[in-house]
């Protein structure tokens, strides 16, 4: 298995890019780069695993990035389940992993998951007498978790600030963007709240493409579009946490880097994305297995690759831009296993002669501390004929849209099996509730031209419940045309 | 090994899903309940969409799992340090002028 590496970064690459410094992991020192997150930091300086499961204590490593699962947890500073992925490294942290006995790389409870290799199944565990089932408790307790107390000082309480405005748009992605820029000209104050430090969601991966443009160029537009609007405000770093809908005015709650915000807007746009789930197989869980939009983000963001070659699955066009992503770098790919016929991939994976898989699918993924080879069986079969070594694997799942903050609301989710679950809404972007909008991947997009436009709609319709225009009104029917 | 994992935070398996609907829990909110499914650190943000298929196939129809469990602020762990503060009834730029 090849070591973690780092890679010439390109220079419109919008990643903040920082000088090296040094941290503790585990009590010994560490370099990394001031400002990237602490897990990319870490998988650059070769650490594998970062923690351990709850019940089976088997290895965990960050498979996200994105702040929404929990293979990334770390204590740091003294206080436990720090999401890594999103905690920028500075200098002097003090970094542990929090689960395991004696510790996350070495676990003896491992042993659990090989003792009850079916499954473990704890409704029945040890039920039959009170004084065992006691017992039991007591050493489940002991076992199981995430992490222990913290030890350091709780931070100043941040000031909370209630705010009215007009317009609220939550997620500062394709949809979110299109949509701010929509209210802002035509004259509307809107607050933009954005989770992660960087604006652009989708449109920071090497992989998205927009009308011919690549995402970080057609970022940097948009961007620089937005900010000439005097009407829009960008909040980074301030996750919206609530939206509660049923009380007289509809309240939005957000924590920002240092002030809580209760935001009381007329009209909310959601436009929240969608999460990358596991991918369904056998040892889907293994560390070294990503979703395709963090390995995205790890490599061609932050330019670290920590295993070659890299195995990339699946059929959408941004799973193959990033397969020609990672070639164009310069990475070795042991394959690429789609059901997209040649003609369809991009020129680079053509020329480069990359091994193409299809007709197969992932039966599951092998190695001890971090993924070593994938075993592949022709669909419809459980036996593998095909085994390929690989030290890093992105494997693409069905959507699921992050429809929570509308549900909160109280507007209407569907679900479509293709889709996942998503929040209903008409032409325009009206949800059940009628100060609600919806917009992009949370909303059913599948493309980002199709995010795009929802959200231009959405900012249009937004406008338009604000003000009546004759303008706005036909260009919105033109979007709808 | 040899797990299919469905939710990563409760180390729910595939084979979890497969006995808790054997044993009749047949819609989302009895899944979570009976497995644990979408109770832990990330709230259900990677597994539902996974449970959710896994209904729609053995039932037949996405009619099976329509209703998506209940979902309540706050999206994501917080401190408390963030909602022990004063609060400012606001001068900001972009606060009062809308508001007509
Ligand atoms: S939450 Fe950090 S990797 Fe998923």
């Amino acid at each position: 298995m090849a070591r973690a590496r780092r890679l010439d970064r390109s220079s419109d690459n919008p990643y903040p890019h920082g000088e090296q410094v040094e941290f503790q992991y585990e009590g010994r020192p560490m370099l990394g780069q001031a400002g990237e997150p602490l897990a990319v930091a870490l998988l650059a300086g070769g650490v594998r695993i970062f923690g351990r499961s709850i019940k089976y204590h088997r290895p965990r490593s960050p498979f996200c990035l994105h702040g929404h699962c929990s293979g990334c947890l770390l204590r740091v500073d003294g206080l436990p389940n720090v999401r890594s992925c999103r905690t920028a490294l500075r200098a002097g942290m003090q970094v542990e992993r929090q689960l395991g006995w004696p510790g996350s790389g070495r676990d003896l409870f491992r042993t659990l998951d090989w003792v009850y290799g079916e499954r473990l199944d704890h409704h029945s565990l040890l039920t039959s007498s009170g004084t065992l089932a006691r017992m039991a408790m007591g050493f489940v307790r002991k076992m199981a978790g995430f992490g222990h107390p913290p030890t350091a000082e709780p931070g100043p309480p941040a000031p909370k600030r209630r705010m009215s405005v007009p317009a609220v748009v939550i997620g500062a992605g394709l949809a979110g963007l299109h949509a701010a820029v929509e209210l802002g000209q035509a004259g509307h104050r809107v607050v933009v709240l954005e989770a992660e430090e960087l604006a652009g969601g989708r449109l920071c991966d090497a992989s998205c493409k927009l009308a011919g443009a690549t995402g970080w160029a057609a970022r940097r537009e948009l961007l620089s579009r937005l900010s000439a609007l005097p009407g829009v405000e960008l909040r980074l770093g301030t996750p919206a946490l609530a939206v509660y809908g049923d009380q007289a005015v509809l309240q939005v709650l957000a924590a920002g880097p240092d002030e809580t915000l209760a935001l009381e807007p007329q009209r909310l746009v959601v436009a929240t994305g969608a999460y990358a789930p596991l991918p369904q197989f056998e040892d889907n869980d293994l560390p070294g297995v990503l979703g395709p939009r963090a390995l995205d983000r790890l490599v061609c963001g932050h330019g670290v690759l920590p295993g070659e070659p890299v195995l990339i699955a699946g059929d959408a066009q941004e799973t193959l831009e990033l397969a020609a992503a990672l070639v164009e770098r310069g990475i070795a790919l042991a394959g690429l296993v789609t059901d997209r016929p040649e003609p369809e991939l991009p020129a680079q994976l053509r020329t480069a002669k990359v091994p193409r898989v299809a007709g197969h699918r992932i039966l599951r993924a092998r190695g001890g501390r971090w993924v070593q080879r994938v075993e592949l069986a022709p669909a419809g079969r459980e036996t593998p004929d095909l085994v390929l070594d690989c030290g890093l694997v992105a494997a693409e799942a069905p959507a699921a849209p992050a429809f929570e903050l509308a549900h909160h609301a109280g507007c209407r989710v569907v679900f479509r099996s293709a889709l996942g679950h998503l929040v209903q809404t008409d032409a325009e972007g009206h949800t059940s509730h009628g100060q609600v909008l919806a917009a992009g991947h949370c909303a059913g997009a599948g493309s980002a031209e199709e995010a795009r436009l929802q959200g231009q709609r959405a900012g249009l319709a937004c406008a338009l419940g604000l003000k009546d225009e004759p303008g706005l009104r036909q260009r919105l029917a033109a979007l709808k045309a | 090994m040899g797990k299919t994992i469905v939710c990563q935070c409760e180390d729910v398996t595939q084979g979890d899903l497969e006995d808790a609907f054997e044993q009749g829990f047949r819609d989302l909110e009895s899944l979570k309940r009976y497995t644990g499914l979408a109770t832990g650190l990330c709230q259900g943000k990677c597994c539902i969409a996974h449970a959710a298929r896994f209904l729609a196939a053995l039932k037949g129809g996405d009619e099976a799992a329509a209703d998506p469990p209940r979902t309540r602020p706050l999206l994501q762990p917080t401190p408390i340090s963030c909602f022990a503060g004063p609060e400012e009834l606001s001068a900001s730029p972009a606060s009062r002028e809308g508001q007509k």
